[in-house]
């Protein structure tokens, strides 16, 4: 177990600049999840944690030791690859093996290791075999038994899931959530998907053009977005964020906070709109509707509604950004009079 | 139904004609080779009597083609041995795509695409013992001079030296080819695992690229084997009989003074014989350690 501290880093490839000056703290233990659009600087970062792909200025502390210099082999961690990147001509068990020789685990100590990782990630009946003879899910087990087996304070994923079928990646996904849990290890994870995000981590940092757009507990970053990126980023389909009028703010509501009725209703905001496309999901149906040239998405449980209806919001719904995008929160003295201007729109 | 004729002859018609070349040019003359190495037939007479195995246990006792089988094996072995372990050592110097690389590539390559004759031609000149180039280089920075091709010690060594140099590019680009083909985050994953240099080239990088590398063997050594123009053109199997190799003696024996077409085609067999089991001996030995993906 071990907290990772980035101070003040800064990764340059060639004349690009990806991350400047970027300060980060992975607490002890915990589940994080770095999310972001590709070319965001998430697997940079993990990278360069790594040790992999070194920063060009500033540190890495681990429980507050610098390891900027550390070869990767020396940094007691483990990486978990897209492509899983294991060693093709060995066998299973070589593959898993081959950290614990460099490490000079003796004999006696390395079989019970392995048989101990193989057991719990159920590859013991194919320690064997060669990696071609694997399937995605099998190479991916094997894969987290080799990061496993060396039994590091902190452990890297880089979207380990996302050569999986979805069945198979929503199964991996509950399982890594028990691992974390049996383990109690750092956990890093990279991802561009956020349902992985929202539903694996104790923390989620969002990163954009290789800035920290927020990092919070993702239901803080579900509801209260610090930001429009966040509001937009997170979430399916998107938050509708609409212009309010005559200001130069902008509002936004979650889709699901849409209520839709055939009668009109007393919410706080009621427009009269037309539905033009529906989505049945199975549980849910997603509507598109339009009214005075706007366009905006609303999710559902009911489908039961004439082409002509009515959407209402609640108050506490709505979220106000400012020009540049930063959130207004209620404290702030525009909040009012640009929710009343909400209102009347 | 004519039809169906069409469709199965079709592939056969298409490759009849790469067929009729093997038959004429590959399996009859090494029938008709076969077939001579058991006959006592001389190039100037009109009689070809059988003699079975006689040519075979001629050459079996004969000094000469001891010799001669001895110096193919000295020249195989050396070229064979310095040949791959310089293309394995110049390949992964070289695995950088910088630009300096790519011309130190092209220009180890270059030599390949020279015909095998002027190269013998030009080291000839090279290793000349008076007005050669290595010669006045050596004495230039006060190093002792070589005979070269000049004594018996040093004229095979000497044509191993050619023969690596005009090679050496070519395998360098395959193995090069090879090692590009290895995905990067297994380097990655090697260096998490805390496998120093040695051992990831040993453990990852060796049998990654061991089917470039057994196909590398296989071709050096059947090209050793078969060494002929430069010894042709640079020492006629001299000085003495110290660079007589089994080709040029295949070919002293049918078309220099003698003409005994039995006797060299027997040798020819052996020469056929041999490369066959060493092949099969790679086949044995290390297919099991080439990991085809």
């Amino acid at each position: 177990m071990a907290k990772i501290e980035l101070v003040k880093v800064t990764k340059r490839f060639g004349n690009t600049t990806v991350l400047e000056n970027l300060d980060l703290t992975i607490e002890d233990g915990e589940f994080t999840v770095l999310i972001g659009a590709s070319g965001c600087g998430k697997t940079t970062l993990l990278r360069m944690i790594a040790g992999i792909g070194p920063q060009t200025s500033g540190q890495i502390l681990m429980d507050g030791v610098d390891i900027s210099d550390l070869p990767p082999g020396k940094r007691d961690l483990a990486m978990v690859f897209q492509n899983y990147a294991i060693y093709p001509t060995m066998s299973v068990r070589e593959n898993i093996e081959y950290g614990l020789k460099n490490k000079k685990v003796p004999t006696a100590e390395r079989n019970r290791l392995i048989e101990e990782i193989s057991e719990i990630l159920g590859i013991a009946d194919y320690l064997k075999r060669r990696p071609s003879q694997l399937s995605g899910g099998q190479r991916q087990r094997v894969a987290l038994a080799r990061a496993m087996v060396k039994k590091p304070k902190v452990f890297l994923m880089d979207e380990p899931l996302s050569n999986l079928d979805a069945k198979l990646r929503a199964h991996m996904r509950v399982e890594l959530i028990e691992l974390h849990k049996k383990l109690n290890t750092t956990f890093v994870y990279v991802t561009h998907d956020q349902v992985e995000a929202m539903s694996m981590a104790d923390r989620i940092i969002l990163m954009d053009k290789g800035v920290i757009q927020q990092e919070d507990s993702p239901s803080v970053i579900y509801n209260n977005p610090c930001n429009r990126f966040t509001a937009q980023f997170i979430g399916s389909p998107q938050m509708n964020i609409l212009k309010v009028p005559d200001t130069e703010f902008f509002f936004g509501f979650r889709p699901e906070k849409i209520e839709l009725s055939n009668e009109k209703s007393d919410k706080f905001v009621q427009k009269k709109a037309r539905i033009v496309t529906k989505e049945m999901l199975g549980s849910e149906t997603l509507y598109q509707l339009y009214f005075d040239n706007i366009s905006v998405m609303a999710k559902s449980l009911s489908e039961r509604f004439s082409d002509e209806i009515y959407f209402s919001l609640n108050r506490e719904d709505i979220l106000l950004f400012d020009k540049a995008g930063a959130r207004i929160y209620n404290k702030d003295n525009r909040f009012a009079d640009t929710l009343e201007k909400v209102r009347g729109f | 139904m004519i039809e169906k004729f069409w469709q199965k002859c079709l592939p056969y018609i298409f490759v009849a004609p790469a067929m009729v070349f093997m038959a004429v040019f590959t399996l009859y003359p090494l029938g008709n080779m076969i077939y001579l190495s058991m006959t006592d037939w001389v190039l100037m007479s009109k009689t070809k009597n059988f003699v079975g195995l006689d040519n075979f246990i001629y050459i079996a006792q004969r000094a000469d083609f001891l010799n001669a089988l001895g110096n193919t094996f000295f020249y195989t072995f050396w070229t064979v041995l310095t040949l791959m372990v310089a293309a394995l050592v110049f390949a992964v110097l070289l695995y950088k795509n910088t630009r300096l690389n790519n011309l130190v590539r092209t220009a180890m390559f270059t030599p390949h695409v020279i015909a095998l004759l002027s190269v013998s031609m030009i080291w000839s000149w090279l290793m000349n013992e008076d007005s050669g180039l290595l010669n006045m280089l050596l004495s230039a920075v006060g190093l002792p001079t070589s005979r070269w091709l000049n004594s018996s010690d040093t004229a095979m060594a000497s044509l191993v030296l050619v023969s690596w140099w005009k090679s050496v590019g070519y395998y360098t680009l395959i193995i090069f080819a090879a090692l590009q083909g290895i995905p990067a985050e297994i380097y990655e994953a090697a260096e998490l695992d805390n496998a120093g240099a040695l051992n990831r080239f040993l453990r990852i990088t060796l049998p990654m690229i061991s089917p470039q590398v057994f196909l590398c063997l296989i071709t050096m050594t059947i090209g050793s084997f078969k060494v002929f123009e430069t010894i042709r053109v640079m020492t006629a199997g001299g000085p003495g009989k110290s660079t007589q190799v089994l080709v040029y003696y295949i070919y002293n024996t049918a078309f220099g003074m003698q003409f005994k077409i039995g006797v060299a085609s027997a040798a020819g067999v052996v020469l056929l014989v041999i490369v066959g089991l060493l092949t099969m001996l790679y086949f044995l030995v290390l297919s099991k350690r080439v990991h085809y993906q």
